[in-house]
């Protein structure tokens, strides 16, 4: 074949994805089965689920020099398309809202999402009060904390914290004086207008010539690993991940990304479990309407007070709406679902003024009227008693159809890699939301592993092997473990009614008090949201 | 090939504590300034002399101009039997991140590392691409990942052990990035014997030739290199590592890694034959082609392993232990 090296440089000269598949395509000519739609086409990342974690996994990857040009794939069954107007009146807000720490700010912005996010829908709050529904012990949390330089243990504490490069980032702050930033505890933003602006991102970066292929509102079928090869010289897939979805199309990745939920099929495909228990707690979210505070002020707070059927939080978002998250007992859920707006508006008004058997009585006697039964329990309990932070704001309506429940889980999958596959977000993980740090993690997630195949990228190694994919759970098991557990305790000791247990709380708020420490790692958490998806 | 080296296998059979003395007598400055000529071709045998006499005459008399083409017989050969059935042994081991490869597979990084720091100083055009020869790939860690590289134009790496290649060719499989023609291709021949399978001598050119572990397991390390060089494009990087001959090496290296922690396969180095890091440049001060001014010409990085960080640089250390250099053969036009 003397055309042969001739041929060949002809060949070399193509781009890469040319010539691969030219190359797939005179391969499979040669053997004896024709190309056939049974031949997987090849991917370096297939990510399954369009999530915060998994769309900004994507965002990542593209936006950094070393694996901009990797050919990825995302697989959702949503429709990924449709534009943001949807949800574009201006006073209605999604009830899936995650507060956003700094360090997931930053991520955001190095990857060239942030801008895209609608800045008016978003809300930054600068502080948090948290209080205990039963000793009424309490915690303010303002950025003076921060720069009181309560440094060591507060940084040390923040370090087990997403986007961990907390120390780091501060001394960030104090030198490159980002005053957008400054004094921000955390950002309310809804998931919705999150995924809105990384989609945007992503639209962007395929216009750069560097995208992902989008197989939005298609479904899974089936995860399987390739097939042995067809002859002795025939590329070996038999370790790669082949995805296939209701259409035929078959994906072989070298990487398979698993950002499909609490539930991902990615995962149990790996045989990777996932250990954990159920709370017996049901999340009820809702956004709120307030009062416009008497006096306005550019400064916004997050409250949360730690009921024994499960903390509450109320959440600010822009034009006097706010988050909420009530973490109760299913029963307790329940009711609250059913409740009429009115009713259900005072009961989070009693949620956050009442003492707790008051709340339990209302709430097991949904047929009383809330607002007349407020009238008088109100003032017969003063915010001495409780604690109630002085500037608590009051809660006019609940937004129509915002209303909804979930149950609430521990689980962690005991670790996030296996050959050419990795999990990330609430696929590894699923946390109680009076942490708000699933999609904090989640992001953390996203911007590690998209570091790490950089990595692997830069020094030629296969990216869909052990030796690249395990730094990667490396350094995030550990950490989300720690966040998890320290979450997983608080829910344990703040659940306890009466006894030693509270008089041993509320010396531990007041210690919490004093050291800005520990506040950092509350502040942290204390954000709610109801985490990635 | 126990034989040829009677020093060594002599030096084996006694006890550990006389053979440290005898180690460390053999450690005199004298020796260390010795040289290399007379390190590595103090042990030879006549069974191995056919590489020696030229090696001798290129390194012991240094011309200033050697022979540009040296007649190649099909019988010489840098390669020690021992070796290449040691080689063969380990084998089915390559791939396994947790077995006797795992050290190489976590030191590649660095070997990627260190080319970026040879070549940072050049002009290059941007998007430039590289020829890669990689010489004694075992099964293909550092081969492999050099195809992957986007510099890369294409890897050709050769071993003398048949097993390691067939290793190699098998695993290459698994990525069908590397089977894509040009950007990998594997030869089971020792690098004298190139020309035997790359016929074009323009294929047989390459901008960057690795030795990485290499020359610890040559017995001639001298003619070894010169040959080594013949591949190197004017103006390329002949790049490898290796371990300094030092007390600290041998503890490492032999006592701890292959004795105590297992952590080597027993038998997989020959402390003799380890090369100091100033034998080697001075080795490569004497060929005129080479440029070896500190920097553009000559680069050296000492690295350690540390149990449970992997390795890391470390100034200084390369003359106690593992080591990287990088020496520049002279552009066509400048330097």
């Amino acid at each position: 074949m003397p055309s042969r090296p001739l041929l060949l440089k002809r060949l070399l000269a193509l781009p890469p994805t040319l010539r691969r598949s030219f190359w797939s395509s005179s391969s499979t000519n040669t053997t004896t089965t024709p190309p056939s739609p049974s031949q997987p086409e090849l991917y370096d990342i297939v990510c399954v689920g369009g999530g915060p974690a998994g769309l900004s996994f994507l965002a990542a990857l593209h936006s950094h020099p070393a694996t901009r040009s990797l050919k990825t794939a995302l697989i959702d069954t949503q429709d990924l398309t449709t534009s943001r107007s949807a949800n574009d009146a201006n006073d209605a807000y999604s009830n899936r809202c995650s507060s956003l720490t700094p360090a997931s700010l930053r991520f955001l912005k190095d990857i060239g999402a942030w801008e895209h996010v609608d800045r008016r829908r978003v809300q930054p709050y600068h502080a948090m009060d948290v209080w205990d529904g039963v000793s009424g012990s309490r915690m303010h949390f303002d950025p003076m904390d921060r720069e009181g330089g309560a440094g060591g243990l507060l940084g040390s504490l923040a370090e087990m914290l997403p986007g961990s490069r907390f120390q780091a980032s501060r001394r960030k702050y104090e030198t490159a004086g980002m005053e957008e930033e400054a004094g921000v505890v955390a950002t309310m933003c809804e998931n919705m207008n999150l995924t809105a602006a990384l989609l945007q991102r992503l639209k962007e970066l395929q216009k750069e010539g560097t995208g992902v292929k989008m197989l939005d509102k298609t479904k899974v079928d089936s995860i399987q690993l390739g097939s042995a090869p067809a002859s002795d010289t025939a590329p070996d897939l038999s370790q790669w991940p082949v995805v296939t979805t209701p259409t035929g199309d078959r994906l072989a990745a070298r990487v398979l990304i698993g950002a499909d939920g609490a539930n991902s099929p990615v995962r149990t495909f790996a045989n990777i479990p996932a250990h954990g228990w159920d709370y017996n707690q049901h999340g009820v979210v809702a956004t709120l309407t307030l009062a416009p505070p008497s006096t306005p002020t550019p400064f916004h707070t997050a409250y949360q007070r730690f009921l024994p059927t499960g903390p509450i939080a109320l959440l600010p978002l822009p034009n006097n709406q706010a988050s909420l998250v009530w973490s109760t007992t299913p029963h307790h859920a329940q009711t609250l679902k059913t409740l009429s707006p009115t009713n259900f508006t005072a009961a989070i008004t009693a949620a956050f003024h009442l003492l707790p058997t008051d709340l339990t009585h209302l709430l097991t006697h949904p047929n009383l009227s809330y607002p007349s039964e407020l009238t008088w329990r109100l003032p017969a309990t003063p915010a001495k008693t409780t604690n109630l932070p002085a500037n608590f704001p009051t809660i006019t309506h609940l937004q129509e159809n915002t209303r909804a429940a979930f149950p609430l889980r521990y689980r962690h999958a005991s670790t996030y890699t296996s050959p050419h596959l990795a999990l990330l977000g609430d696929a590894a993980h699923t946390i109680h939301p009076l942490a708000g740090q699933g999609l904090n993690l989640g992001l953390a997630d996203a911007r590690a592993l998209a570091h790490v195949l950089a990595d692997g990228v830069q020094h030629g190694m296969d990216i869909g092997t052990e030796g690249c994919l395990d730094s990667y759970s490396a350094e995030r098991w550990g950490r989300n473990n720690a966040v998890l557990g320290a979450v997983d305790k608080l829910q344990k000791v703040y659940s306890v009614g009466s006894g030693p247990v509270v008089w041993g709380r509320s010396l531990g708020v007041e210690v919490f008090e004093r050291l800005g420490g520990l506040k950092g790692l509350v502040m942290g958490a204390a954000g709610g949201g109801s985490g990635g998806r | 090939m126990a034989s040829t080296c009677p020093t060594t296998s002599r030096l084996l059979q006694l006890p550990a504590a006389v053979r440290r003395v005898a180690l460390c007598q053999t450690l005199t400055p004298t020796v260390l300034r010795a040289s290399p000529i007379a390190t590595s071709f103090g042990r030879d045998s006549p069974a191995t002399t056919i590489t020696n006499t030229q090696g001798r005459r290129d390194y012991a008399t240094a011309q200033a101009n050697p022979p540009p083409t040296r007649p190649q017989t099909p019988s010489s050969s840098s390669v020690n039997e021992t070796e290449v059935s040691h080689f063969s042994a380990l084998a089915s081991s390559w791939w396994d991140p947790h077995g006797s490869s795992r050290l190489l597979h976590l030191m590649n990084p660095l070997r990627h590392d260190f080319i970026r720091t040879c070549l940072a100083r050049e002009a290059r055009e941007p998007g430039e691409k590289l020829r890669y020869l990689d010489i004694g790939c075992g099964g293909g860690i550092f081969a492999e990942s050099a195809a992957r590289m986007r510099n890369s134009a294409g890897v050709v790496a050769v071993d003398p052990t048949p097993e390691v290649i067939a290793v190699a060719k098998q695993h290459a499989r698994q990525d069908p990035t590397l089977m894509e023609p040009g950007n990998l291709q594997y030869i089971n021949t020792a690098i004298e014997n190139l020309d035997q399978h790359l016929p074009d001598a323009a294929a047989r050119q390459f901008d960057i030739v690795t030795l990485f572990e290499v020359i610890e397991h040559i017995q001639h390390p001298a003619p070894f290199l010169r040959n080594c060089l013949d591949s190197l494009k004017p103006g390329g990087w002949l790049i490898g590592s290796t371990i300094a001959r030092h007390p600290v090496s041998w503890f490492t290296t032999k006592f701890m890694a292959e004795d105590v922690l297992g952590l080597v396969p027993r038998g997989t180095h020959d402390w003799n034959q380890y090369i100091q890091p100033h034998e080697l440049r001075d080795w490569a001060r004497q060929q005129p082609e080479l440029s070896t001014s500190d920097g553009p010409g000559w680069q050296m990085q000492g690295v350690i392993y540390v149990p449970g960080l992997g390795w890391k640089q470390v100034d200084g250390s390369e003359t106690i232990g593992n080591y990287f250099f990088g020496v520049k053969k002279r552009g066509l036009a400048s330097n």
